[in-house]
Formats: structure tokens, sequence, C-alpha cells
């Protein structure tokens, strides 16, 4: 077999590793984006509750959590399926942090324009979807970019809850040919590869959507 | 009948009062230009107008409804009044036509094609059509400020607010803006402005307001204010402002 | 609640067990923190080298080590190497693979901080006739150590979370002896939910010293 083979075989994981990292970064940015629209809620215990969700997903080990995900629930009678204990876990791990990103980055939107909307005549959900949204998705790139980044790399670990990503199709292959050296080279090629592909894309979009004046740094 | 009257007027911050018992009134298609030392409330006052800091008391009719009782409709009136900001406002991920068009499209419900062809007459009137696909960023201060003027005029208002247009910019700019307020001035457009700017009161006012510590001192049209006052704090006022220039 | 009863007599009966893998996670975590701090300090100075072919190394360098997992890693070397008669221990394995990982992202974050950096310090500091290293000492780290005290500070905590990564390769961490705990009584939600409120009583642990840190070394301006 050569190292093009291996390549091959290994890129039939690769499916499933960009649709866990595109579902999972997707479930990401609405539990990101629900978290940082609450918190713009004064209430007490919206606002307790917030903490609480931001300090314990960004806390706990990923792992973990999909271990409590996959292997914890059934034993109190929840069954979750692979690949939705997966995208969960992601999901609201990247959701903790994006949360913030979000949070910070509507702290850099001038809050002048928006009283500008109201004084207009639109409503406080106008203002806050035609001006708030599209300012604050611009100053949030650089930490979605990180945040997909971190995605894409923790999705090894579905193997081991059986979806026969990337990783999955390694630990197969390895016993079979004995030459684990070059299939976990092949492994960090692909990942790299796709980082690569879906950092170009981003840039890309990012140029093609900047505006003067408006960005992160 | 007046078309904004407003009847003892009081705005109350905490245990801060701003403005006491001010009564006031415009007429349509006159212009009032509102000045007083910082902090004296004329911002406030503006602002209170258009409800978007609400009024302790008093009461303030506008076309002949009452807008300080409850119910009533604050969004439909603030479409009737546009509101130019000390420091511009725009949007910032907008391009000028763009944030000319944005309240057009969705609160006068325009079709796109009838809101740019609007937005399009109102930015020649004031010189800024060919800065039309620029990002406020790309914009000179005196640039900005004039397509803040537009966003405002597009909507067709029965009133223009300028809350202090010139503060923010340098002479050159200052007289830009000041050239197309006057436009406005001619064009017979119902204003309500406060400044510090005496270059800008005596080109574009009907009448000056003075106000000091939330109270109207007088009201008078430009000249008989600046010149020799028998009140000396507005004596003092002008003095200062005219060694500021 | 006799099932809870259970679980908690089972956590102390394996508590020996438990506690060594503790231990074992401490240790991963100190040492990585460590090593991942002072190669982050020296994939750093490497990326400010005069050299270009240095620079672009170290870019690719970084760049390879943030775009690809850490399992990966640690699997190449745990899986591939003793095919080349190269056997080497779990922990050993562990401290290689996070101590490139890690001194990759701590050098990003000091490149971040050292954008921040007013360039006219650093003429001065040439002017006044100071060597390339000593202007790296004496100037560039302290201020971009202090402005990337969060980031590395919040690397710390990805540290420790990223330790359980390594029973997967066999190490004898925290996890695995819950795991451990958890096959022979089959509670996996409590055993996991309890390695999971272990896993947050250290991170808080890591926060409050690191705001201690932060406000020991803080100075004016910064």
């Amino acid at each position: 077999m050569t190292f093009w083979q291996i390549l091959q075989v290994l890129a039939t994981g690769a499916g499933f590793t960009i649709l866990v990292t595109a579902a999972s970064m997707s479930a990401g940015l609405l539990i990101g984006l629900a978290a940082a629209m609450l918190s713009r809620i004064r209430w007490k215990p919206v606002q307790h509750l917030l903490v609480a969700f931001t300090f314990v997903f960004r806390g706990i080990p990923v792992l973990v959590l999909l271990f409590i995900v996959f292997f914890g629930l059934p034993s109190i009678g929840i069954r979750v399926p692979p690949f939705l204990s997966m995208v969960l876990t992601l999901g609201l791990i990247s959701g903790a942090y994006l949360a913030e990103i979000f949070r910070g980055a509507m702290n850099s939107v001038n809050l002048d324009e928006i009283l500008a909307a109201e004084a207009m005549g639109m409503t406080r959900a106008q203002g806050f979807l035609y001006i708030m949204l599209p300012q604050m998705f611009r100053f949030s790139i650089p930490g979605m970019i990180n945040e997909f980044t971190s995605v894409l790399k923790y999705t090894p670990f579905a193997y081991t809850v059986g979806i026969p990503e990337i990783m999955k199709q390694a630990m197969s292959l390895t016993p079979m040919i004995m030459r684990g050296l070059e299939v976990y080279l092949a492994v960090g090629i692909i990942y790299f590869v796709i980082y690569k592909l879906c950092l170009m894309c981003f840039t890309a979009l990012e140029k093609r959507y900047r505006i003067p004046g408006l960005s992160a740094d | 009948m007046a078309l904004i009257e407003v009847n003892n007027l009081v705005k109350q911050f905490d245990d801060k009062i701003v403005l006491k018992e001010v009564n006031l009134a415009l007429d349509e298609g006159q212009v009032k230009v509102i000045m007083g030392p910082s902090g004296c409330g004329k911002s406030t006052l503006l602002r209170c107008l258009n409800l978007l800091d609400p009024p302790t008391s008093g009461r303030i009719v506008f076309k002949g409804e009452e807008i300080t009782r409850p119910g009533v409709d604050v969004r439909k009136l603030r479409q009737s009044i546009g509101f130019v900001f000390q420091n511009f406002a725009l949007y910032r991920h907008l391009t000028v036509l763009d944030n000319v068009t944005l309240a057009l499209k969705k609160i006068k419900k325009m079709t796109a094609r009838k809101a740019t062809e609007k937005a399009s007459y109102e930015l020649e009137r004031v010189g800024m059509f060919e800065h039309r696909d620029k990002y406020p960023a790309q914009l000179s201060g005196g640039q900005k400020q004039r397509a803040a003027i537009v966003r405002a005029l597009a909507m067709d208002p029965a009133v223009l607010f300028l809350d202090e247009p010139t503060s923010s910019l340098d002479p050159q700019m200052s007289r830009e803006v000041v050239s197309v307020i006057n436009k406005l001035y001619l064009d017979n457009v119902t204003m309500f402005c406060v400044t510090h700017d005496a270059f800008l009161a005596k080109y574009i006012s009907d009448s000056v307001v003075f106000m000091d510590e939330g109270v109207i001192l007088a009201e008078e049209i430009a000249e008989r204010l600046f010149y020799d006052h028998p009140d000396p704090r507005i004596r003092q006022f002008y003095l200062g402002v005219i060694d500021m220039k | 609640m006799t099932g809870m009863n259970a679980f908690i007599h089972d956590l102390i009966a394996y508590s020996p067990q438990i506690l060594t893998g503790l231990k074992n996670t401490m240790l991963l975590m100190g040492i990585i923190s460590v090593t991942g701090f002072f190669g982050g300090i020296a994939v750093f100075y490497l990326t400010l080298s005069s050299r270009k072919t240095c620079r672009i190394i170290t870019e690719k360098y970084i760049s390879f080590f943030i775009g690809t997992p850490l399992l990966v890693h640690l699997f190449l070397m745990y899986y591939g190497l003793p095919e080349l008669g190269v056997r080497i221990s779990p922990l050993t394995v562990s401290v290689i693979g996070f101590t490139l990982n890690v001194s990759a992202y701590n050098a990003r974050y000091l490149m971040t901080a050292f954008h921040g950096l007013d360039r006219m310090e650093l003429e001065a500091a040439r002017a006044e006739g100071f060597t390339p290293l000593e202007i790296f000492c004496l100037i560039i780290l302290p201020q971009t150590l202090r402005r990337a005290v969060p980031s590395l500070t919040n690397q710390v905590i990805q540290n420790l979370k990223d330790t359980s990564v390594a029973f997967l390769i066999q190490y004898n961490d925290f996890f695995s002896q819950i795991q451990e705990v958890a096959s022979t009584n089959f509670e996996f939600f409590k055993a996991y939910v309890t390695a999971g409120l272990v896993y947050l009583a250290l991170v808080s642990v890591i926060v409050v010293l690191s705001r201690r840190l932060e406000k020991r070394i803080a100075l004016p301006g910064f």
C-alpha cells in the first residue's frame, strides 16, 4: 500500500469530519448567539444562568462532556445517538466560547448608531437586526475562525463514540497494514489540508465582505 | 397654529433638574437656534421633544396632538422628526446610500428602487451623490455630517432637529455643513438647532433662544442677542464664543 | 438515594487510584504548562529572527500545530514510533506532544501582544546600543508577557482540560481512573459528572490564581 493509497482510504472519513465540524459549529453559533442576546437582558436570574452556562461549558473538557452525553445519559435512561452526542458536546462548548466573543463584539458597536436608528422611528428589534447584528458579526470574525479551528481539532474524539471519521479510519487501518507512522502522518496532513482550505475560504469571504473602518483590530 | 408647542416642560435626572418649566413654540417653516453654555439643558430639550428622553412633566403638542400623554405612538412621532447628531452616528457597516435608504425601506416600506431614487435625489441636493458608495470611514467629517443630514431629510420629516451639528468639525468642514443647513433654511425646512456656533446661528436662524441652567433667558433675532444684550449672562456668553473663534 | 450512597462508597473504595490519577493529571498539566511557556517564548523569539527562512519555518511550525489535532500528534508518536524501534512512555509522548502544541499557541499569543507594542521603544533601545538579544529580554519580553497574561493563563486552563486526552494513549490520568470506577459499577453518568465537577473545581482554582497574578504584575498604564 503506497502512501497515496493510505491518504485515499483515510479521506473517506473526511466527509464525516467536515459534517461533524459544520454541524457542531452551526449549533455553537446558534447557542452562542442566543446566549449573547440573552446577556442583554438585565434580569438577575438570566445573568446568573448565563454565568453558570459559560463557566460550566468553558471549564469542562470536551472528552468528559462527550462521555457524559454518550455513555452517561443512557444510564439515566436518555439515549443520544453518536452524531448528536458529538454535535451537542462541541456545540455547547463552542457556544459558550462564542457567546463571550459575541458579547465582546457587541460592546464594540457604537450605541449612538442604535440611538440614531431609534430616533428615526425604528423599533428596538429593528435596530438590533439592521445595525447591531451586522456589525457584531464583522467584529467577531477572528474569534469565530479561532473557534472553528478549535472545533475541527476536537472532531477526532468522534471516533470514541464510533463515528467513521478520519481518526476512526486510521485506527482500523493501522493494525491491518502495521504502518502507524505513515497512517497518522497522513491523518495530520489531511487535517492540515482541511484547515488550510477552510481558512482560505474564510479569508476570501472576509475580504469580500470587508468594510473600511469596521474590522476587529 | 404652531407645529411644536412646549408648555412648562420639566426634565429631571435623579435629583438634578435639567429643564425648569420651559415654554417654547416653533411654527412651520420657522428655524430656531437654541444656544447657551455647556450643560444648560439645550441638548436635553431636543431629546425630550422626540421622547428619546421622556420628560418628567409638562406638555408637548406636536401637529396639534399632545405627545406627552401616555399611549402615544412614539415611533410614528419620531418618523416625522429628523434628528442629526453631533457625532454623525452614521451606520458604519453601510454605504452612504444604504445609510439613507435603510429607514426608507424598513420604516417607510418603500421598494428598493423607490428608496434609491429618493435617496439619490436628496444626496444630490447636498452634493453627496458622488460619494454614495463610500463607507462612513472613507468620508471627511463634513461629508459624514452632510450624509447624516440627508439620512434625516429623506424621511420627509415635518421638522429637522440638529444637535450641535458642527461642533465635532474643524472650521473648514464646519463651513461646508453650515452652507448645507443654510440651503435648507432658504428652502423653508422647519428646523430646531442646538449649537455653540455663533456663525451657524447667525446664518440659519429666524430667531435665537438663549438658555442657561434649564431656563430660557431670552428669545430674539440673532443680531439683537449677539450685540450688547442687556442681560450680563448673555453678554458674557457671546464674548466667550467670539474669543474662541 | 441508596444508589448515590453506593456510588460514593465506590469512589471511596477507589480513592487511592483516583488520587494517583489526579496526581498524574496535575503532573502532566504542570510539566506542559512550564515547558509550553518557555517553548512559547523560544518560538516567539524565532518569529522575530532577522533571517527570513527562520521566520518562515517558525510560522509554518505554528500554523501546523494550530491547524492539526493534538490527538493525531500523540497517536503518531505512541502508535507510529515503535515501528522505528522507538518506544516511549505515555507520559513522555504526552509531554512532547503537548509541549509542541502549547508552545505554538503561546508563541501566537506573544506575537499578538507584540503587535500592540510601541515600535518607537524598540528604536530607542537600538539607538541606545542594546544588542537584539538584550532588546528581546529587557524590552520586548517583559511587555509582551504582561500583555499576554490573560491568554497565557487561559492556556493553562486549556492544558488542564486537554490532559484528559492523554488517557486515550493509556496515560493513567484522573479521567482514566474515573473510567475504571465507572466500568466496575456501571454508574457512567454519576462517574463522568463527578469527573466534570472535579475539572470545574480545578479550573476555578487556576482562575483565582491567575487573577492574583494579573493584579500582582499589573503596571500603571498597561
